[in-house]
């Protein structure tokens, strides 16, 4: 499943993160015409120090390989960002970054 | 009769159930939840499933940004931005087989900062809902011109 680049800094106590799905994000329709397989993400929840800071549903409409930009309160360098992707079929990878 | 070693196992089983939210994060997974919201063809069936029937209040308080012209269908890029305290904040369009796109639950105590890509495979309306912590709902629209569809068409 999808490989994921994050990225996330602290700047004025607010940390600005910015991550990266390897994923093609195509529902039922979309897959037909492009010959590919059904896959999409449809849950994306990061965490730090086991708080959620972030959480989106997503469906296949999103576009591919999708790009996410988001700040929050409540963390500080050094601090490790979980985030935790769920696929359509139920599947769960996390992946993990030390904000900077 | 229920012997010894039945009732512990019972027990214990519904101690494994009674804790098993706890560690689940105590989160929404509205893919779950309201799995009918994510199936509505048109915004306004979605927008009831997910929101419920009550008024939408436009507002200016939602901000989103939105091409007026996309070029690509298949990667557009919206930011929604908000300083009100709010709960929940979906993005729904009328260009896709489905509605809902994608909704965001905001943990309590974060702002609304988010940036993202969607697909439109035609020109249409994107509406914003918005969830406020005191139960409000308001939204927000704009209509993206799509030139080159995105989903393949």
């Amino acid at each position: 499943m999808a490989k994921m680049k994050i990225k996330a800094k602290v700047k004025n106590g607010k940390v600005k993160v910015k991550a990266m799905f390897r994923s093609l994000m195509a529902d039922k329709e979309e897959a037909e015409k492009k010959q590919v397989p059904v896959e999409y993400i449809s849950r994306i929840v990061a965490t730090v120090n086991d708080k959620i800071v972030f959480e989106a549903s997503t469906s296949g409409f999103m576009s591919e390989n999708p790009l996410l930009k988001f700040t929050f309160t409540g963390a500080k360098k050094g601090d490790k960002l979980v985030f935790t992707l769920t696929d359509h079929t139920g599947k769960t990878k996390t992946g993990k970054k030390k904000i900077k | 009769m229920m012997n010894r070693r039945k009732f512990f196992g019972l027990s214990a089983a519904a101690l494994a159930l009674a804790v098993a939210p706890v560690t689940s994060l105590r989160a929404v997974d509205f893919r779950t939840t309201k799995p009918k919201a994510w199936e509505a063809e048109k915004s306004v069936d979605a927008i009831k499933e997910m929101f419920g029937s009550a008024g939408l209040k436009k507002s200016d308080k939602i901000k989103m940004k939105a091409p007026d012209l996309a070029e690509n269908g298949g990667s557009i890029p919206i930011t929604l931005t908000s300083k009100l305290d709010i709960e929940t904040i979906a993005l729904f369009q009328d260009a896709n087989p489905r509605a809902a796109t994608v909704v965001f639950s905001v943990p309590e105590g974060q702002k609304v900062d988010y940036s993202f890509r969607i697909k439109m495979r035609q020109t249409a309306v994107i509406t914003i809902v918005a969830k406020t912590r005191d139960g409000q709902l308001l939204t927000t629209a704009k209509e993206v011109d799509v030139s080159i569809g995105g989903c393949g068409g």
